[in-house]
């Protein structure tokens, strides 16, 4: 079976474990414990009705003490770079982070999950955002790990792109 | 400092309250090296930079208590999963994807045909243990876990001590699922049973990766450490130490003098400090 390495990356608190919580087993806590080295799950989705597994590496988050260590990202097939849409500073550092994790990866196809949907009183991103990072290159998607918005939307299209590219993805 | 030298040591003891002694534990180094001599190429890209072709397995394993031969579901997981990770030892060479996972989905598949073998051999009521396993293939370390053994990382650089694996307990997982509140969890009697074990009703081993720098530190063990001494006691503990063997005497010591409840195990691996 084909297996794929797609590493969660970003800032701490942005909701990397949730999404994956969310996606592997269709749950979600908030409860808040930060992630010591990478916590790997796996799942098996269909890309073009071929079974392909997901090694989903949940990285821990960069804090002021720590930067994401680029041997946990060597070997990586897709990236899913994770906001906060309720903190402006985890979008800025995304873009640090896309410049170490494609150093480490290559480049690999990503998408950057505009997370916390759910908290659209505090949403502090904005259309323009949106369309600045269309237009470098960057594949946005919205989500939340708590109603579950977008989360398969993304996972998805990261699998077909990193089995047949972003074209395949795309169609 | 070849990243490999690593100082460890594992302690068991009964305990001030059991009769007999459920916990297992094993330090054990796995070789599959080529030793180069001489050469007019130069080292790194062979060695890949990182791994000497030599990894260090530790397991601690707690019978679970209450079921008749825990000591035996431990001694079985342990026995079992060590020959599972020697014949897995010549996997790990290098940070190559595809190897990497099968080198996991070969532990993973040694823990299910350990609880089967555990099922098969006495039924549903099986004897059971949890297990806490590390292979340290320096600098990557790779954690399998099941149960409520746990592991930790204390950071020599900045002596944070963390916890690598979350408990597999019944109110861990009702406070993950969204069904209990943290003090609901708290208040229940049932809040500590196992939600998976070897030989249990339900098994779900988790697969971590931790890569180490030089100075820090390991921790393996068993509840009965942990029952007795908060995580900041132990990571205290451990960064004082002078040595892995003295760190696992002070530990096993101060859950003996704090009460000795349970069956208490514990391993510590410290990797040797950067030299300036």
């Amino acid at each position: 079976m084909i297996q794929k390495k797609v590493c969660m990356v970003g800032v701490y608190g942005t909701g990397k474990t949730c999404l994956v919580q969310r996606f592997v087993h269709s749950i979600f806590s908030t409860r808040y414990q930060s992630t010591v080295g990478v916590k790997i799950d796996r799942k098996v989705v269909l890309v073009d009705d071929e079974p392909v597994t997901l090694l989903l590496w949940d990285l821990e988050g960069r804090d002021h003490s720590h930067d994401i260590a680029p041997s946990y990202l060597r070997g990586a097939h897709g990236l899913i770079y994770v906001v906060d849409g309720t903190r402006r500073d985890t979008l800025d550092q995304a873009f640090e982070l896309r410049d170490l994790a494609e150093r480490a990866a290559g480049p690999v196809p990503s998408v950057i999950a505009l997370n916390k949907m759910d908290l659209r009183d505090d949403w502090v991103l904005e259309s323009g955002d949106i369309d600045r990072l269309a237009s470098e290159s960057w594949h946005p998607l919205r989500t939340s790990a708590k109603t579950g918005e977008g989360v398969e939307a993304a996972f998805g299209w990261l699998a077909r792109a990193t089995v047949g590219g972003a074209d395949k993805a795309d169609t | 400092m070849t990243g490999f030298d690593v100082d460890c040591f594992g302690l068991t003891h009964v305990g001030r309250v059991r009769g007999n002694n459920e916990d297992q534990f094993l330090v054990a180094t796995l070789e599959k090296q080529m030793r180069i001599e001489h050469s007019s190429i130069e080292l790194e890209p062979l060695s890949g930079g990182t791994l000497g072709g030599r990894a260090r397995l530790l397991m601690v394993a707690d019978g679970v208590g209450g079921r008749a031969g825990g000591e035996l579901a431990s001694r079985v997981a342990v026995r079992g999963l060590s020959e599972y990770a020697a014949q897995a030892a010549g996997c790990f060479q290098r940070f190559d994807v595809s190897q990497e996972a099968d080198f996991l989905s070969g532990l993973e598949q040694g823990i299910h045909r350990t609880h089967d073998l555990l099922i098969e051999s006495y039924g549903p009521q099986a004897p059971a243990t949890t297990l806490t396993m590390a292979v340290l293939a320096w600098p990557r370390t790779y954690i399998i876990h099941v149960g409520d053994s746990r592991a930790y990382r204390l950071r020599g650089r900045t002596r944070a001590f963390q916890r690598v694996t979350r408990d597999q307990t019944l109110g861990e997982y009702m406070i993950d699922a969204g069904a209990w509140s943290e003090s609901q969890a708290a208040r229940a009697q049932t809040s500590g049973a196992l939600a998976s074990a070897i030989g249990g009703s339900e098994l779900r081993p988790t697969v971590n990766v931790v890569d180490l720098e030089p100075g820090d530190a390991l921790v393996l063990c068993t509840d009965g450490l942990t029952k007795h001494l908060g995580d900041e006691e132990i990571g205290q503990i451990v960064g004082a130490a002078i040595s892995a063997e003295s760190a696992c005497r002070l530990l096993v010591d101060r859950a003996l003098q704090a009460g000795g409840s349970d069956n208490v195990t514990v391993i510590v691996a410290r990797t040797a400090p950067a030299i300036d």
